[in-house]
C-alpha cells in the first residue's frame, strides 16, 4: 500500500515534553491536588479527633469509679448499706400499708357513708397493727444511723487525706519542698477505724432478733379488713413481709463476712457503670455512676417519639410520593422541610410553655381516662418530651423515605398498572416493599437523630435521673425521666474538670458517639445489602 | 335511560372507590404534620410578636432588639404596680428616697432586650461558617473532580456519612475536650467556631459535591482539551458554576449552625455578658471571649426563669426572634436552591 | 440511521462532490493542492498494536493504522466498536476515566510516543484539538469561549486576541452569524452555531490535528450539512480525524476510512474504496446497511 517513508520528524514546535516546576518532586497540579486532598481527609481527622478526645478525658473514669467503690468499701459504706437496705425494705413494707389503710378509709367514706371519725375508729385496728409494724425498726434505724455518721467520717478522713497527698505532690512538683513537709499526713488506718462500726454486729444480732420475732408474732396475726379486695391486698402483704423475713439470715451472714480488706476487681468499675441503677452525684454519702437509668430514658423517649413518627412521616412520604398532585407536592415539601429548620431548643420551649400543660390538661379529660397512664399531674414527662421528638424526627424520616420511594424504577409502577393494579394495590404491594429497605434505613437515621437531641429532652423530659416504674405497663410513658444527653447538658457545666464526675459526661458521651456510629453502620448496611438494581 | 353497559364501565364498589378512604389516612397523616408545625410557629410568633412589635410608631420594640438583657422590678408605688428594668428601678430609688425600702419582686433577664445575643449569634454563624465552607468546598472539590474510586476515598466518604450522624451534645463535648482544655482558649468564639465547623462540615461537603456534580462534564473535557491542567479547569471552568449552587446550598448550614444549642453551652457561650465582643483590649481578646447566644439565651430563659406573665415576655420574644432568623435563613435557602435547580439546566 | 434526506439538494451535491473530488484528488501522492504545507501523504499519527482496556473489559484489540497529515480521515462502525475510544485516546481523554489503561501498543504523533511518563498530556492537548458529540460551550460569551484556550497559555494581548478571535469564527463560517453579539452568551446559539462555535474554540489554539467526536450526531440536517461544508474548508489547513456514525457523512466528507467491529480494525483504505469496493465482507455488509 503505501510505500516505506522516511522517519518522521516533528515539526519545528511540536514539543510534547515540557519542563515543569517541581517542589519535592511535585509539580504544581500534584501539590494544589494534595491540598485538596488534605481537606477531604479532614473529616476523617475530626472522627479521630472525637474518639481521641472522648476516650482522652473519658478513659480515667473506670480507675476513679474503682477506686470510688474501694473507698466505699473499705471506709466500710458498703457494711452500713447492707443494714440500711434492711431498714428500706420496712420502710416499703411501712408504705404498703398506709396504702391499704388509704384504700380502706375511702371504702368507708364512699361506700359505707361513714363520718371521718367512725371511720378511723374502725380502723383502730388496724392503725394499732401498723404502728406496732412501724415502730418495730426503731432499734435498727438507731445502729443504721449512728453508723453512718461513723462510715461518714472515715470517708471524710480518707478524702482530706487524699486532698494533702495531692497537694504536697503539688508543692513538691512546684520545687518547694519545706512547705511540702509541712503538710501533715495521717494515714488512714481502716483497721482500727472500722472497729466501732464492726463491733456493733453482736449488738445487732440481738436486736435483729428481737425484731425478726416482732414481726413474726404481727405478720400472723393482720387484723380483719371489710372488703375482699383489701384481705387480698393484705395477704399479698403478708406474703411480702414473710420473704422480706427470710431474708434477714442473709443479711446476717453478708455483715459476718464483710471484710474491708477484700480488693475490689476491675470489671466491678465497668460493670457497675453499664448496669448501675442509679446516677447519684454530689451526694454526701456515696456517689453512683450507673447509665441505666439514662439510657432507659433516652430509650423511653426515643421510643415514643418514633411510635408517632413513623406512621406519620413514613404516610406522608407515600401520600407526597404516590397520591398526591404535582402541585401538592410542591407546597408539601418545602413546608416539611421547613419544619425541619426549628431549632430545637425553641421546640423545647414550646413544651415547657404550651404543650406540657395543654396534654396534662387533656389527660385529665374524663373521657380519655381508658389511656394509661391518664391523668398524670408531672407537666413534663416522656410523652411530652416525645412529642416533640416526633416533630423533630418527622422530617428527617418523611425526607430519606420519599427518597426511597421515589428510587423505586417507574417501570415496576408501570408494570403493576398494566396489569391492572389499582393505584392503591401498586403503592402498597410494588412500591413500599421495593423501598423498604429505604425506608427502614430512615426510621433508624431518624432514631439517631431523635436519640443524639438534647434540648428538647433537656427542657421537656422532667429530668428525674430514676429508672421509670415498668410495673405500671404503658403508663411508664408519663413519668419524668432525665436522658443521656440531657444530662451532659445539664451537667457538665457544673463539674469540677478531671473529677470523676467529669470523667463519667464524657463516657456517657462516648457511649452516644457509639450508638450515633451503629445506628448509622445498620442503616447503611440495610441499604447496601438490600438495593434493588434494576437495569 | 341507561348508558349501554360495556366491559370496562365503571362498576359500583370498584377498587378505585374502595381505596380511597386509604388515601385519606395518607392525607390526614400528611397535614397533621403541617397542622403541628403551624401549631408550634404560629403559636412563638403570635406571642413572641406582642414583645418585637408595638402598636405605635416605630411599630418595633427598639428596646428589645437593641439593649441588654436586665433584671425587671415588680413592686406597689402609690397604689400603682410598677414594672422596671434593672438601670431604671436604680435611678427611680435615687430619686425618691422613699422607694429604697420598697419591696420589689425581681426576676431576672426579664428586662431590656437581646442585642449582645444576637451579635454573638451572627458572629458564631459567620465564623463557623467561613471555616466550613473552606474546608468543605475544599473537600468536595478533591472528592468530585481528583478522586478516584477506591478504598481511601470510600473511607472518606463513610467518614463523612458517620459525622453525620454524630449527636451534636457529643460534637459539644469533644469541642470542650479539644479545644477549650487541651488548646486552652476556654470557652471562647475561637472554640464555638471550630465547633460549629465541624459539625455541619457534612452538610457542606455534602451540597458543595452536590452543586459540582451538577456543572456537565463537558465544561471539563472541553476545557482539557484545549490544554487546560486541571486546576485551570476547576478555577475557571467549573468552580464559577458550581459556586451558587454551592453557597445556597450551604444556607442550610447556616440554619444549622444557627439553630443548635448543644454544641456552642461548653464552648463559646455565656449566660450573661456585660460587654459587647467588639468591645475588647487587644484585637486578640476578639477571639478568646465567650459571647451570648439566642439559642442559649432560650434555654436559660426558659429552664432557669419561673414562668409568668412577666418572663413570658422575654421568653416567647426571644423565641419569635430566633425562630424568624432561622426560618428566614432557612426559606430562602429552599426558594434559591428550587430557583437554581430549575435555572441551571445546561 | 440517520440520514440527511431533509438536506436540500444542493447542500448534499455539493458535499457529495467535493469529498469525491477531493477522494480522487488524495489518490496521486503530492498533487493535492489543497495540501501546499504538505509533502507526500505523510504520516501523521502512527498506531500500532494498540490495546486498550476499559477495567477488565477489552475496547481497543491490536490496533495498527497510519493516518495521514493534512487529509481527513473517518472512523466507522457500529456502536461500541471502540473508535470513539481510539479517538480519545489521541489526546488522552481516556486518562479522565478511572481503570482505563493501554498494556501494548503505541501511538506516535510525528513520530513522538505520545503515552511515554515524559510526554506532558496538558502540551500534548494543546496540539491536538477535540470536537465533542454533544456541543460544549462554556456559558461564557463567544468571544471568551474562543479566546479560553489562548489566556490559558498566556496570551493576553487585547488587539491579538481581537485578531485571533476573528480569525477563528471565519474559520469556522460563524464570524457572518455572531459578529454583532460577540459578547452574547455562547449558550444562546442555536445547535449547530454552537457547534461550530466549539470548532472555532479548537482552532483558535492552532493544533495540528482537530478530532471530531460524531460532530453532527445531535445536530439537524441543515446544521450538519453545514458543518460538513466546513470540515471541507478546514482540511487544508488541520488534519481532521472524525468518528461518525453517518456513512454517508463519512463517504462526503472523508478521504480516508476506517472500519472498526467490536475493538478491531477491519478494513483502511480510502474512503471510494470503502464504499464502492470494500475488501471485507464485513465491511461491505456494514456500509450496504445490513447491520449496524
Amino acid at each position: 500500500m503505501t510505500p516505506p517513508e522516511p522517519a518522521p520528524t516533528p515539526p519545528p514546535g511540536f514539543v510534547l515534553h515540557k519542563k515543569r516546576l517541581r517542589f519535592l518532586g511535585l509539580t504544581v497540579e500534584d501539590c494544589i491536588k494534595a491540598f485538596f486532598g488534605g481537606n477531604a481527609i479532614m473529616s476523617i481527622v475530626v472522627l479521630a479527633l472525637i474518639t481521641y478526645f472522648l476516650f482522652r478525658e473519658g478513659a480515667g473514669f473506670f480507675g476513679q469509679n474503682r477506686q470510688n467503690l474501694e473507698v466505699y468499701r473499705q471506709a466500710g459504706l458498703e457494711y452500713v448499706d447492707y443494714l440500711r437496705q434492711q431498714t428500706d425494705d420496712h420502710t416499703a413494707l411501712t408504705r404498703y400499708l398506709s396504702d391499704v389503710r388509704l384504700r380502706a378509709l375511702n371504702h368507708y367514706a364512699e361506700e359505707r357513708k361513714l363520718s371521718f371519725e367512725d371511720a378511723s375508729t374502725a380502723l383502730a385496728p388496724f392503725d394499732e397493727f401498723a404502728g406496732k409494724f412501724g415502730d418495730a425498726v426503731e432499734p435498727l434505724r438507731g445502729l443504721v444511723s449512728e453508723l453512718s455518721d461513723v462510715a461518714t467520717a472515715i470517708k471524710t478522713k480518707f478524702i482530706v487525706n487524699e486532698d494533702k497527698k495531692e497537694e504536697r505532690r503539688q508543692l513538691l512538683a512546684e520545687n518547694k519542698a519545706a512547705e511540702a513537709a509541712q503538710v501533715a499526713i495521717t494515714p488512714v488506718d481502716f483497721a482500727t477505724e472500722l472497729k466501732p462500726l464492726l463491733g456493733t454486729l453482736p449488738a445487732y444480732k440481738d436486736a435483729n432478733r428481737e425484731f425478726a420475732a416482732q414481726l413474726t408474732t404481727l405478720v400472723s396475726r393482720v387484723p380483719a379488713l371489710p372488703t375482699p379486695d383489701l384481705q387480698q391486698r393484705m395477704a399479698r402483704w403478708q406474703q411480702l413481709a414473710r420473704d422480706y423475713l427470710a431474708t434477714f439470715p442473709t443479711v446476717e451472714r453478708n455483715l459476718e463476712q464483710w471484710d474491708y480488706r477484700q480488693p475490689v476487681p476491675a470489671w466491678k468499675s465497668f460493670s457497675s457503670f453499664v448496669f448501675g441503677r442509679q446516677w447519684l452525684t454530689a451526694s454526701f454519702w456515696q456517689d453512683w455512676y450507673g447509665i441505666l437509668p439514662l439510657f432507659v430514658g433516652s430509650l423511653l423517649v426515643s421510643l415514643v417519639a418514633l411510635t408517632l413518627a413513623v406512621p406519620l412521616g413514613v404516610g406522608a412520604a407515600i401520600y407526597v410520593n404516590q397520591i398526591a398532585s404535582t402541585r401538592e407536592q410542591k407546597i408539601i415539601k418545602p413546608c416539611i422541610e421547613f419544619i425541619s429548620a426549628f431549632p430545637s431548643v425553641v421546640l423545647g420551649f414550646f413544651g415547657i410553655a404550651v404543650l406540657g400543660q395543654a396534654l396534662r390538661l387533656l389527660s385529665q379529660q374524663e373521657w380519655l381516662a381508658w389511656i394509661p397512664g391518664f391523668p398524670y399531674s408531672e407537666r413534663l414527662n416522656i410523652l411530652t418530651a416525645g412529642c416533640l421528638l416526633a416533630l423533630i424526627a418527622v422530617p428527617t424520616i418523611f425526607t430519606l423515605a420519599e427518597d426511597a420511594l421515589n428510587n423505586v424504577p417507574t417501570a415496576l409502577k408501570e408494570a403493576s398498572f398494566a396489569l391492572g393494579a389499582s393505584r392503591l394495590q401498586t403503592t402498597l404491594k410494588i412500591i413500599v416493599p421495593a423501598s423498604l429497605s429505604g425506608i427502614i434505613s430512615a426510621v433508624l437515621l431518624g432514631l439517631g437523630r431523635v436519640i443524639g437531641e438534647t434540648m428538647v429532652v433537656l427542657l421537656c423530659a422532667g429530668n428525674r435521673i430514676a429508672i421509670p416504674d415498668f410495673g405500671r405497663g404503658l403508663a411508664v410513658i408519663t413519668e419524668p425521666v432525665h436522658t443521656m444527653t440531657g444530662i451532659i447538658a445539664q451537667e457538665m457545666g457544673e463539674v469540677v474538670r478531671g473529677s470523676i464526675h467529669y470523667r463519667a459526661l464524657f463516657v456517657v458521651g462516648l457511649v452516644l458517639f457509639i450508638l450515633s456510629l451503629l445506628i448509622n453502620y445498620l442503616a447503611q448496611g440495610i441499604v447496601r445489602r438490600y438495593r434493588i438494581s434494576i437495569g | 335511560m341507561n348508558p349501554p353497559q360495556h366491559p370496562f364501565s365503571v362498576r359500583p364498589g370498584a377498587v378505585h372507590h374502595r381505596e380511597q378512604p386509604v388515601f385519606w389516612l395518607f392525607r390526614v397523616a400528611t397535614y397533621f404534620i403541617l397542622a403541628c408545625g403551624a401549631a408550634v410557629f404560629l403559636n412563638i410568633v403570635v406571642k413572641g410578636a406582642g414583645t418585637v412589635f408595638k402598636t405605635e410608631a416605630p411599630f418595633i420594640n427598639t428596646t428589645f432588639l437593641t439593649e441588654a438583657p436586665e433584671s425587671l422590678y415588680i413592686f406597689e408605688w402609690e397604689g400603682k404596680k410598677m414594672e422596671m428594668g434593672d438601670r431604671e428601678f436604680r435611678a427611680f430609688k435615687e430619686q425618691n428616697p422613699a422607694a429604697a425600702k420598697v419591696k420589689a419582686e425581681s426576676f431576672v433577664y426579664s428586662a431590656g432586650g437581646i442585642w449582645p445575643c444576637i451579635v454573638g449569634t451572627v458572629l458564631l454563624v459567620v465564623g463557623s461558617m467561613t471555616i466550613a465552607l473552606a474546608l468543605g468546598v475544599c473537600a468536595a472539590i478533591y472528592l468530585n473532580e481528583y478522586a478516584r474510586d477506591g478504598a481511601f476515598i470510600r473511607f472518606v466518604r463513610l467518614a463523612i456519612l458517620n459525622l453525620a450522624g454524630v449527636p451534636s451534645i457529643v460534637f459539644g463535648l469533644f469541642g470542650f475536650g479539644m479545644f477549650v482544655i487541651f488548646f486552652g482558649w476556654n470557652v471562647s468564639l475561637l472554640a464555638g467556631w471550630f465547633t460549629l465547623a465541624f459539625m455541619v462540615l457534612p452538610v457542606v461537603i455534602t451540597a458543595s459535591e452536590e452543586s459540582l456534580k451538577a456543572v456537565p462534564k463537558g465544561f471539563r473535557e472541553g476545557s482539557l482539551a484545549l490544554g487546560a491542567t486541571k486546576w485551570q479547569t476547576i478555577r475557571k471552568n467549573v468552580l464559577p458554576y458550581a459556586l451558587p449552587g454551592i453557597l445556597t446550598s450551604s444556607i442550610l448550614g447556616i440554619a444549622r449552625v444557627a439553630g443548635e444549642t448543644a454544641p456552642i453551652m461548653f464552648t463559646a457561650a455565656y449566660v450573661v455578658r456585660d460587654k459587647l465582643p467588639w468591645e475588647v483590649e487587644q484585637l486578640g481578646d476578639f477571639f478568646f471571649q465567650g459571647v451570648m447566644a439566642l439559642p442559649y439565651h432560650i434555654y436559660v430563659v426558659s429552664s432557669k426563669i419561673p414562668q409568668n406573665e412577666y418572663t413570658e415576655r422575654v421568653q416567647y420574644g426571644t423565641a419569635f426572634v430566633f425562630l424568624v432568623i432561622v426560618a428566614l435563613i432557612a426559606t430562602v435557602s429552599i426558594l434559591l436552591r428550587n430557583r437554581l435547580r430549575n435555572r441551571y439546566r445546561w | 440511521m440517520e440520514s440527511p434526506s431533509t438536506a436540500s439538494p444542493t447542500d448534499r451535491d455539493k458535499a457529495a462532490n467535493s469529498s469525491v473530488r477531493m477522494g480522487t484528488a488524495s489518490l496521486p501522492a503530492g498533487t493535492d493542492p489543497s495540501a501546499p504545507r504538505s509533502p507526500a501523504s505523510r504520516t501523521l499519527i502512527d498506531i500500532e498494536h494498540l490495546d486498550f482496556f476499559y477495567g477488565q473489559t477489552q475496547a481497543l484489540n491490536d490496533i495498527s493504522l497510519k493516518i495521514q497529515d493534512h487529509k481527513v480521515t473517518a472512523f466507522i462502525g457500529p456502536s461500541g466498536c471502540g473508535k470513539s475510544t481510539l479517538l480519545r485516546c489521541f489526546n488522552r481523554m481516556n486518562d479522565l476515566i478511572d481503570g482505563t489503561r493501554v498494556p501494548r501498543g503505541t501511538i506516535k504523533i510525528h513520530g513522538v510516543d505520545i503515552y511515554q511518563p515524559d510526554v506532558d498530556v496538558i502540551e500534548l492537548r494543546k496540539r491536538v484539538g477535540m470536537v465533542f458529540q454533544k456541543s460544549n460551550p462554556f456559558p461564557k460569551s463567544i468571544y471568551e469561549n474562543i479566546t479560553y484556550g489562548l489566556r490559558l497559555h498566556g496570551k493576553t494581548e487585547k488587539s491579538k486576541l481581537d485578531e485571533i478571535v476573528e480569525k477563528s469564527l471565519r474559520g469556522a463560517a460563524l464570524w457572518d452569524e455572531v459578529k454583532d453579539r460577540l459578547h452574547a452568551n455562547g449558550l444562546g446559539l442555536s445547535g449547530g452555531q454552537q457547534q461550530r462555535l466549539c470548532i472555532a474554540r479548537a482552532i483558535a489554539v492552532e493544533p495540528e490535528v482537530i478530532l471530531m467526536d460524531e460532530p453532527c450526531s445531535a445536530l439537524d440536517p441543515v446544521a450538519t450539512a453545514k458543518i460538513e461544508e466546513l470540515i471541507q474548508e478546514l482540511r487544508s489547513r488541520f488534519s481532521i480525524v472524525i468518528v461518525t456514525h453517518n456513512m454517508q457523512q463519512a463517504a462526503r466528507v472523508s478521504d480516508r476510512t476506517a472500519f472498526f467491529y467490536l475493538g478491531r480494525l477491519i478494513e483502511y483504505a480510502d474512503t471510494r474504496d470503502i464504499f464502492t469496493n470494500p475488501a471485507n465482507p464485513q465491511t461491505e455488509a456494514y456500509v450496504s446497511g445490513r447491520f449496524g
